[in-house]
């Protein structure tokens, strides 16, 4: 266990610019031009509709929002939390792609590999810690930014809403708000149990590719693609990658009766039900049993090639 | 020499080879390297050493039988590099690393570490704590290197080139180091170099490989006795030819005959003799004529 913890600390340290710094740099700039927009225009008067003489600013708008439903608001209070760092999470898959790309090929690239080995640490301990960081602390990391990010707005539009009088209290919905973010990683982690062929794929041609693991990982998926359709005219591959990045949502929630008329149904239906329809979707799936299976066999073929590197 | 048989073999080979494609760079060699010696791997570039080291550390596969320290290298590397730890090449540290991330991460990962030793190592060079090993000069990252090895209580240390491109102060310095401070009764120590000379004075046998196998296998002190250089005095020339000479060659306009197990006294009446180093010995002995 110590061993596998001093692993991933240093997966983290070798990751800290994808992990740590691309979303802090990200959320920096949305916070910014959030900070801007507030100060060059305190009086919001060009949205639809409210060109009316008593909205001069946030404030108003707020105070009338909160005469209205509040149980409409609170959710809309959250999601706009959530809407406002929407830039980070950009960014996010590109960190997750490049991490496990570079996991067992830089290693070899800068001959430290040769040092790892030296120290009494198996392959398979190296493969999962290369593994498991970017998939479950990339995204902690993440979230852990965007919390606090969250967590900042609202306190920076309740500083502003002491000045311009409005409801401060409402922007405070910390019930939702603390459940959007644990069901956040909750449909997360649902997300990338349907990649991880995938993900495992990125890892597996880190292990092997001599040089541009960028191309094989794309190249070799594109040119099954192709083939399949000149010679069999089917779309098996693609589909199949296609479900596995998050098509399997369509049909796990696509039939779902949820009743979307308003943010209050947004978050209730994000909270509530279709987490459960996802995971037992999930599981009641042969193709995500598939998937694992496929997923194992990358795993077991990229240790196989650290055995082997040098 | 080991006094008690029972004592396992640190290593032992037995029919070792190593296949790339066609090419076989090690040809089914056998031998035992015991507790308690510094042994110096020679041979010439493409001889098989490094693949020999890289087997041994469970680096690479090979066929035949490979007992190092009672583990199977090749499936069993992680258990082994408890007790065994190596230094191949000059530049293998992750440059990405701070000096005191290094050593907090080999602290996690590995029991026999100890950290006071390696800062004790440390204090006496310039190596600074708080800078990355990429801002460090070769000179200073091979120290690093050595301090933690230094500091890890293993039994074998395999050191393959571990001083290519330093300079001849580090590399003194790194084999004084090694001598006083590191090796013992209890660890075994195996050296491969091109620079011979430097380490011919710390080592107490020696292995000369050529394509793929191993030609000797030799105690330091008895094969340097073995071999003597006379430098002739003139109009002895007929008598020294005599006595089968494996080389001849000339110094400063003199005559010298090289001479393997051939009585010193006797040599000596020719003229001035000396005891030859062992890069000439090893050159002695690849050419063909020293066998």
């Amino acid at each position: 266990m110590k061993t596998f913890a001093a692993l991933v600390k240093r997966e983290v340290l070798d990751g800290k610019n994808g992990y740590i710094r691309v979303p802090l740099i990200l959320t920096g700039i949305t916070l910014v031009l959030l900070i801007l927009s507030t100060l060059g225009v305190g009086n919001i008067s060009y949205s639809n509709g409210m060109e009316q003489e008593s909205i001069h600013n946030f404030g108003d708008i707020m105070k009338l929002a909160a005469d209205g439903d509040l149980s409409e608001m609170s959710p809309a209070i959250a999601l706009l939390y959530w809407a406002t760092t929407a830039l980070t999470w950009v960014a996010f898959p590109f960190v997750i792609f490049f991490s496990l790309l570079g996991a067992l090929y830089e290693e070899r690239r800068d001959r430290s590999i040769l040092f790892w080995k030296s120290m009494p640490v198996a392959d398979w301990q190296e493969v999962s810690a290369k593994f498991f960081t970017p998939l479950i602390l990339a995204p902690a990391a993440f979230l852990a930014v965007v919390i606090a990010a969250q967590l900042f707005t609202a306190l920076y539009l309740s500083i502003l809403m002491m000045f311009q009088s409005g409801p401060v209290l409402d922007l405070w919905p910390v019930g939702l708000m603390i459940r959007s973010w644990f069901t956040f990683f909750a449909h997360y982690l649902l997300w990338m149990i349907w990649a991880l062929p995938i993900l495992a794929w990125l890892l597996f041609v880190s292990s092997f590719a001599r040089r541009m693991p960028f191309l094989w990982a794309i190249l070799v998926p594109i040119v099954l693609i192709v083939v399949e359709s000149m010679f069999l005219r089917t779309h098996v591959i693609a589909n199949w990658i296609g479900m596995h990045l998050g098509g399997w949502q369509e049909a796990a929630f696509g039939n779902g009766d949820y009743h979307i008329q308003g943010p209050g149904d947004v978050m209730n239906a994000i909270l509530g039900e279709v987490q459960m329809d996802g995971l037992t979707y999930t599981l009641a799936n042969g193709q995500f049993w598939l998937g694992l299976v496929i997923t194992a066999g990358f795993i077991l073929g990229a240790i196989a090639m650290r055995k082997r590197a040098i | 020499m080991t006094d008690t048989v029972l004592d396992a073999p640190v290593i032992k080979a037995r029919n070792l080879s190593k296949r790339f494609g066609k090419f076989r760079a090690l040809k089914g060699v056998s031998f035992d390297i015991p507790l308690g010696r510094i042994v110096g791997v020679i041979g010439a570039n493409g001889a098989g050493k490094t693949t020999l080291l890289n087997a041994v550390l469970g680096l690479s596969s090979y066929e035949g039988e490979l007992s190092v320290l009672g583990f199977n290298p090749s499936k069993q590397r992680s258990a082994l590099m408890k007790n065994a730890c190596f230094i191949s090449d000059v530049a293998t540290l992750p440059k990405w690393m701070k000096v005191s991330e290094v050593l907090d991460y080999v602290g996690s990962v590995h029991p026999k570490f100890n950290r006071d030793k390696a800062m004790q190592f440390l204090a006496r060079t310039k190596v600074p704590q708080d800078k990355k090993i990429r801002a460090l000069s070769k000179g200073m990252i091979v120290q690093l290197h050595l301090a933690i090895v230094m500091s890890i209580d293993a039994k074998l240390l395999v050191l393959d080139e571990p001083t290519l491109g330093l300079d001849i102060i580090f590399r003194k310095q790194f084999y004084q180091s090694l001598l006083e401070e590191y090796f013992d009764e209890e660890r075994t120590v195996i050296i491969t170099t091109h620079q011979v000379g430097e380490i011919e004075h710390i080592l107490t046998d020696v292995m000369f490989i050529k394509d793929g196998e191993v030609m000797l296998e030799a105690n330091m002190e008895e094969l340097t006795q073995q071999f003597i250089e006379v430098m002739v005095e003139p109009g002895k020339e007929d008598e020294a030819r005599a006595l089968g000479p494996i080389m001849t060659g000339t110094t400063f306009g003199k005559s010298t005959y090289v001479y393997k197990n051939v009585d010193r006294e006797k040599l000596s009446k020719l003229g001035e003799t000396r005891r030859l180093g062992l890069a000439d010995i090893f050159v002695a002995t690849m050419t063909g004529e020293g066998q």
